[in-house]
């Protein structure tokens, strides 16, 4: 039998690229990286529990550059999913179809991460 | 479709069991629960997330006791223990929808579920339990 590709492996070369399928797919990819990221949070959670030595060193991790980084990363995954998901409970509710309004809300969502993720972030270092 | 919806106005009855009455399209079996969970907990995520999200990035990087003494406190303790539970079926839920399309043998199909079912709720047990911890040992 062929070994043929299947749908996502189709991108680069038969694929056009479109946001609408971009989007959907990078939904997909944060929330399984946010689902791995709960395993994090649920540490974080049983260290404070914990206390001593364990905080301390998940402390010491979280503190650290890749610490901030994966709590950025995060962020951005939390953020990013949490405006698609509401483009999609648009959708479930009938609305928003339309191939233009589709990309304008594709749009609006990539913005609207940008903001949360920065207003976010200016708030944990200013206040 | 018009006469669904018709149906399901004038008998108040459940989606499913209208679902259950459209021949051919509509669904026999309990598909619809897991898409209703998803949505459900997706809501509930919107408000719990972002109240959560907005305190846990501060307190990420804080001391212990500042940590400790937030999850203690009635208010944060409730919600975060209600946004942990609605986060591991949310989770479950969409991490199924993945396997489904990717896994195509029954066995690992089977086993790829049970290990992330286990998973979430051996990670929804743990964080419910070191809150309850916190708040009850305060």
């Amino acid at each position: 039998m062929m070994e043929r590709p299947l749908s996502p492996f189709m991108f680069p070369n038969w694929y056009r690229f479109q946001i609408t399928s971009a989007l959907s797919i990078l939904h997909r990819l944060t929330g399984i990286a946010l689902a791995v990221g709960s395993i994090l949070l649920t540490w974080w959670l049983i260290a404070v529990a914990a206390g001593g030595q364990v905080f301390a060193a998940t402390h010491a991790f979280l503190a650290s550059p890749i610490g901030i980084l994966l709590l950025f990363l995060w962020s951005v995954a939390f953020f990013y999913h949490l405006c698609n998901g509401i483009r999609h409970l648009v959708w479930d509710a009938g609305y928003g179809f339309e191939i233009r309004t589709a990309h304008l809300s594709g749009y609006a969502v990539l913005a609207a991460t940008v903001v949360l993720t920065v207003v976010a972030w200016l708030s944990v270092w200013l206040i | 479709m018009a006469n669904t919806r018709s149906l399901s106005n004038a008998t108040a009855l459940r989606d499913e069991n209208v679902l259950r009455r459209v021949r051919q399209l509509g669904s026999a079996r309990d598909g619809l629960a897991e898409w209703r969970l998803q949505r459900r907990t997706a809501l509930a995520l919107i408000p719990l997330g972002l109240y959560f999200v907005a305190s846990i990035l501060r307190l990420a990087v804080s001391d212990q006791l500042t940590a400790a003494q937030w999850l203690s406190s009635p208010v944060p303790a409730l919600l975060t223990i209600l946004f942990v539970t609605a986060l591991f079926a949310h989770a479950v839920v969409g991490l199924r929808s993945v396997l489904v399309d990717y896994v195509h043998t029954r066995a690992r199909l089977v086993a790829a579920e049970l290990l992330v079912r286990g998973a979430a709720i051996l990670l929804a047990g743990a964080s419910v339990l070191a809150v309850l911890k916190l708040f009850l040992g305060r």
